[in-house]
């Protein structure tokens, strides 16, 4: 091609990144600006999750594992929340929740400041707590799953769980009807698994990055998680529970950046075919 | 140092702790206390509490090592690297001078993570959009008959987890529900069973002494001084 100007193929085959990245700023920014409302389908995975919690027979004991990382809040942080609305609303279930990522207190604290659980009657110690991060991952579930108040004997502001009525009679994993767990950690989501389904048949929701389904589906498929979903889904649990928030948005936006991928894949195969088939390429 | 102190002892010491938390994971191992729990029940949850701790302890151990290695930057000079390590340092100083006085889960300390680490977290994972984007422009192109089929299922998946279009496009749904189901499972099974296989392969081998790097740098006398290499 030298001495002669580039051809259309090469210009499309070329584009500059800053170009890419552009569009790709100018197709994230609109719909978080102005929301497009475009519809959602609602999976099967995330119908299956809805009805596990539905449930739930009055008076159950669910245990969190708040153990995502600040990097995969976005991500996950609003499926937590829609979740934590529905387990608030149906009422008379007591979450317990610990992390087994070190940020997990700090993110907890970000998600109870936008549910507001006090608009759901929901009182601190008495209907939801945070028992704090408790170090060792695989280790930490199987000590929690044994013996709770032998792990930890204080919440995670350091007040004895003595003092928490919610604490009544909860000794291991044998006290929990149901597990939860958001985690950007694969040995987190596995490690339940292995800790408290396989030892305890401890029923088991599991949200993960997206990137980290394909690991986790073989679990979800031999039955050992009741229900799997990606953080990215948090629309669709959004929508279930009545309660539109940063998920909706967001399903806007992968819609629209997946669109925008296809489109860039388009035009990079059109511009390879086109250049090899008119003899410019290899 | 003798090799009964350096491996034989630490060997031996694995070995025990192993056999004991396999035994309480997979067995009721009799005598049964009465709430039918085996005699290794309460050894293992000792155990399993020792080990949380010793990772706690790890953590602030990590933080000691951190600073005297950029200590070792920054009394060096070494360039490109010593501004920064005087950065990490001032602000280990400043999460842990705050963490200790006003508590880890207070609002000053909340404030500090938000304002900080959880706001250039995100940022950091989310710039990786960026990139996939470029990438997939650049690289996902068919030129052969293999990444035509990688196009194309790739391209499914894509569409398939864009909300809307799985709205428009039902058939999204079960080609997809098909590639991850059965597709993705089965080979992720494989390399799950792979991996599982390569770490009882590897348990066996610490736990008897043949697999030595958990015990720091050792002659090629010493790994084999147990007679078992």
């Amino acid at each position: 091609m030298s001495g002669q100007g580039k051809s259309i193929w090469d210009t499309l085959e070329n584009i500059p990144r800053e170009v890419l990245y552009g569009i790709l700023i100018v197709v994230f920014v609109v719909p978080m600006v102005y929301p497009l409302g475009l519809p959602i389908k609602i999976s099967a995975s995330v119908r299956e999750w809805h009805q596990a919690i539905d449930a739930l027979p009055s008076g159950s004991v669910v245990m969190i594992d708040f153990g995502y990382s600040g990097g995969g809040e976005p991500e996950l942080g609003p499926m937590a929340v829609a979740v934590y609305h529905h387990l608030f609303k149906k009422g008379g279930i007591k979450l317990i929740t610990m992390s087994t990522s070190i940020e997990g207190p700090q993110l907890w604290d970000l998600a109870m400041a936008e549910i507001r659980p006090e608009r759901y009657g929901a009182q601190y110690g008495v209907d939801y707590i945070h028992i704090g991060y408790i170090a060792g991952g695989e280790t930490a579930m199987a000590a929690v799953g044994k013996d709770l108040r032998a792990t930890t004997s204080t919440d995670y502001k350091g007040t004895s769980l003595d003092q928490y009525t919610i604490m009544d009679g909860i000794a291991g994993a044998d006290s929990f009807d149901l597990l939860i767990c958001y985690t950007t950690g694969g040995d987190q989501s596995e490690g339940w698994v292995r800790q408290w389904y396989t030892v305890y048949g401890t029923r088991y929701l599991c949200s993960v990055l997206a990137m980290m389904v394909p690991t986790m589906l073989p679990y979800k498929n031999a039955g050992q998680i009741v229900a799997l979903t990606s953080g990215a889904q948090a629309g669709e649990m959004e929508s279930l529970v009545r309660v539109p928030a940063r998920g909706i948005k967001s399903a806007d936006v992968i819609t629209l950046t997946h669109l925008l991928c296809l489109a860039y894949v388009a035009i990079g195969n059109i511009a390879y075919l086109g250049k090899r088939f008119s003899g410019g390429g290899k | 140092m003798s090799t009964t102190l350096k491996k034989t002892i630490p060997v031996a010491i694995v070995f025990v702790v192993a056999m004991l938390v396999m035994l309480d994971y997979f067995l009721v191992t009799p005598p049964v206390d009465v709430a039918g729990k085996s005699w290794t029940s309460g050894v293992v949850k000792d155990l399993q509490n020792w080990g949380i701790v010793l990772t706690a302890f790890a953590l602030g151990f990590g933080a000691v090592n951190l600073f005297y290695f950029h200590s070792k930057h920054i009394s060096r000079r070494t360039p490109g690297q010593w501004m920064f390590s005087i950065w990490l340092l001032i602000v280990i100083v400043i999460f842990t001078a705050i963490g200790v006085f006003t508590g880890p889960t207070s609002d000053q300390y909340n404030w500090l993570y938000n304002a900080s680490y959880f706001a250039l977290s995100a940022t950091v994972y989310s710039s990786l959009g960026f990139y996939m984007t470029s990438g997939l422009y650049r690289a996902l192109r068919i030129k052969n008959v293999e990444s035509g089929i990688f196009l194309v299922v790739g391209l499914v998946v894509l569409a398939r987890n864009a909300p809307a279009l799985s709205v428009y496009f039902p058939v999204l749904g079960t080609w997809g529900s098909f590639i991850t189901d059965v597709l993705t499972t089965s080979a992720q099974r494989g390399i799950m069973i792979g991996g599982a296989l390569g770490a009882i392969s590897l348990g066996i081998r610490t736990m008897t002494g043949r697999e030595t790097g958990f015990l720091g740098k050792m002659t090629e006398e010493e790994k084999g001084g147990g007679g078992t290499a």
